[in-house]
């Protein structure tokens, strides 16, 4: 039968996504919950163990520390990518000459291998060969103690996230681009300054995009900053200053082998980021309500 | 305003953005053309002098990074390939499936691509473990199973979508096989998003950094970015040394980026990806 030999040849084409998500992604997700109760070294056979877990989380000041770090890092580089996508994008929306080479360049530090991207910005962030502090010098303006304090190497994982928002900028260049033009021509014959077309027009059609854009940023966010905090800073300087939760999962799974405790604060992790996005749409709603009315 | 100065105000600021992006960019390979060991400069300098080319053999000779090419080169050939034909046949039977049933796939594929990859780390770890299949390049290639990314199974269904509907109603009616209307009639009408994927497909493994330190250990299987990482712990303040690692292995990614940019960077619409 056609129909029969149609479907047959739809399943096989199927196949190796769907048995790809499910080995890589749907079971994986479900053995990091089940992980979580248990204690496992990967040699001796799992023991379970509750929530103990859990209330040990509770108490290791290390993964507070992380945990705290890893919501500043969401709390500002969040907004600063989002709206350094979105100002590219309208930079960048219209036709002119040259303009595929501007949104090239803008686009380059985001396909930089991560390790390496990491090595470039240890130079650049070199207090005394960086080209960063000699830059800074040399116009007068002060030059951060990138990696001893606190606060100016938590920046510094922040300012390497920026200039990695390629993709974001792609995906508002798009939506800019889609806003039919006439709309544009209506608000101007109206007589509206450039501030009004961007929170009458611009800002609200892209709304939806930019909301599930965040969404996706905040999850990226926790995981934005593992390669940063393994090479440029170690974690710290101070100590912990830029232990994210990645590099404290990583740490104590693979370098300390405690699986199971790895996993609990994964589960942290993953409902963290849960909450958070919660939190963003509720946000987003509330805001298109208000602009509705 | 004469058309002159309009022309500056829309290039100045574009300018002025992209000087600020491909600064880094330009400062790493100068940075890798400093001599080692020179006292650092009173000034930023935009050339090192004297200029030393002799950090790139160095960095060849300390890592084995000609091995190391070689074995990412390996996992880019079977990664890539696997990609566009996984993503794209996956993409092609979602475009061919029935409305609800295509629609739960996008919704369960949107899922998959919020997952961050550090929450399956670890137990994807004890799986391949069990497998036996750690410190071999398999969890490496294993991603391309499902497209390396769920996203780019997105722009193959979008794209195949797009396609006029009659054409497929007329190749059906000729009684083609589905996998013979992927093959002979639907790919080569998305070739640009092919390249595109196949070209993202490259980079993400190329790249590819988490993957290969938590299950690679042995140093001869070791992809690029380990052989990197292992030359920045040899002496982490020979900065020029590894900045020309880090130059080396950037330099094939630019590359594929500006060979595709003008699929969905360019200034026309219609063409690309992106365009109607």
């Amino acid at each position: 039968m056609i129909r029969d030999r149609e479907r047959r040849d739809l399943a096989v084409m199927l196949a190796p996504y769907l048995v790809g998500l499910a080995a890589l992604v749907v079971v994986p997700g479900a053995v990091t919950f089940a992980l979580s109760l248990f204690d496992y070294d990967l040699i001796r056979p799992a023991t379970f163990a509750g929530l103990d877990n859990f209330r040990e989380l509770a108490r290791d000041a290390v993964f507070r520390t992380s945990l705290r770090n890893s919501l500043h890092f969401v709390l500002f580089a969040v907004p600063v990518r989002l709206a350094g996508a979105v100002t590219l994008a309208l930079l960048l929306h219209r036709r002119f000459r040259g303009v595929g080479a501007y949104r090239t360049a803008a686009y380059l530090p985001t396909v930089v291998p991560d390790v390496a991207y990491a090595l470039l910005w240890l130079w650049l962030f070199n207090p005394l060969y960086g080209p960063l502090n000699l830059t800074l010098g040399a116009l007068g303006l002060p030059q951060p103690p990138w990696f001893t304090g606190l606060g100016a190497t938590q920046a510094a994982v922040i300012i390497m996230s920026v200039f990695q928002l390629g993709e974001g900028f792609l995906v508002a260049l798009a939506t800019r681009q889609e806003i039919p033009g006439e709309l544009y021509e209506l608000i101007s014959v109206e007589g509206a300054g450039p501030w009004a077309t961007f929170r009458r027009i611009t800002l609200p059609l892209m709304a939806p995009t930019l909301a599930l854009l965040a969404a996706r940023d905040v999850i990226f966010s926790f995981q934005a900053t593992f390669v940063p905090a393994l090479i440029v800073t170690g974690g710290g300087p101070p100590p912990y200053a830029t232990t994210y939760l990645p590099l404290f999962i990583y740490t104590n799974g693979f370098q300390y082998l405690r699986y199971g405790y790895a996993a609990a604060a994964t589960v942290c992790m993953i409902l963290v980021t849960a909450y958070i996005v919660l939190l963003q749409y509720r946000m987003v709603r509330r805001w298109r309500e208000s602009f509705v009315v | 305003m004469s058309t002159a100065s309009r022309t500056a105000w829309r290039h100045l600021p574009a300018l002025l953005v992209a000087v600020g992006f491909v600064a880094p960019l330009v400062f790493m390979v100068t940075g890798s053309l400093r001599q080692a060991g020179l006292p650092p400069p009173r000034s930023p300098e935009l050339l090192p002098s004297p200029v030393a080319f002799g950090n790139y053999p160095r960095a060849f000779e300390l890592v084995d990074i000609p091995r190391y090419t070689l074995n990412s080169l390996v996992v880019v050939a079977a990664a890539v390939p696997l990609t566009v034909l996984c993503a794209s046949w996956a993409g092609f039977a979602m475009s061919r499936l029935p409305r609800r049933s295509a629609g739960a796939l996008v919704a369960v594929s949107l899922v998959a691509l919020m997952v961050p990859l550090t929450a399956l780390l670890v137990s994807r770890f004890a799986m391949f473990r069990i497998l036996r299949l750690t410190d071999t390049w398999w969890p490496l290639i294993a991603p391309s199973l499902m497209g390396t990314s769920p996203f780019y199974v997105l722009l193959f269904y979008w794209s195949f979508r797009r396609l006029p509907a009659e054409l497929f109603e007329a190749c059906r009616l000729e009684g083609m096989r589905p996998l013979a209307v992927w093959r002979r009639v639907a790919m080569p009408l998305v070739r640009p998003v092919a390249v595109a994927v196949a070209v993202f497909a490259f980079v993400d493994t190329w790249s590819n950094f988490l993957d290969p330190l938590v299950y690679l250990f042995d140093e001869r299987k070791f992809t690029v970015p380990l052989g990197l990482r292992a030359l920045s712990t040899l002496d982490p303040n020979n900065y020029p040394l590894f900045l020309a690692g880090a130059v080396t292995a950037t330099a094939p990614v630019i590359g594929a980026l500006l060979y595709v940019q003008r699929f969905f960077l360019q200034e026309f619409r219609g063409s690309g990806w992106l365009g109607r």
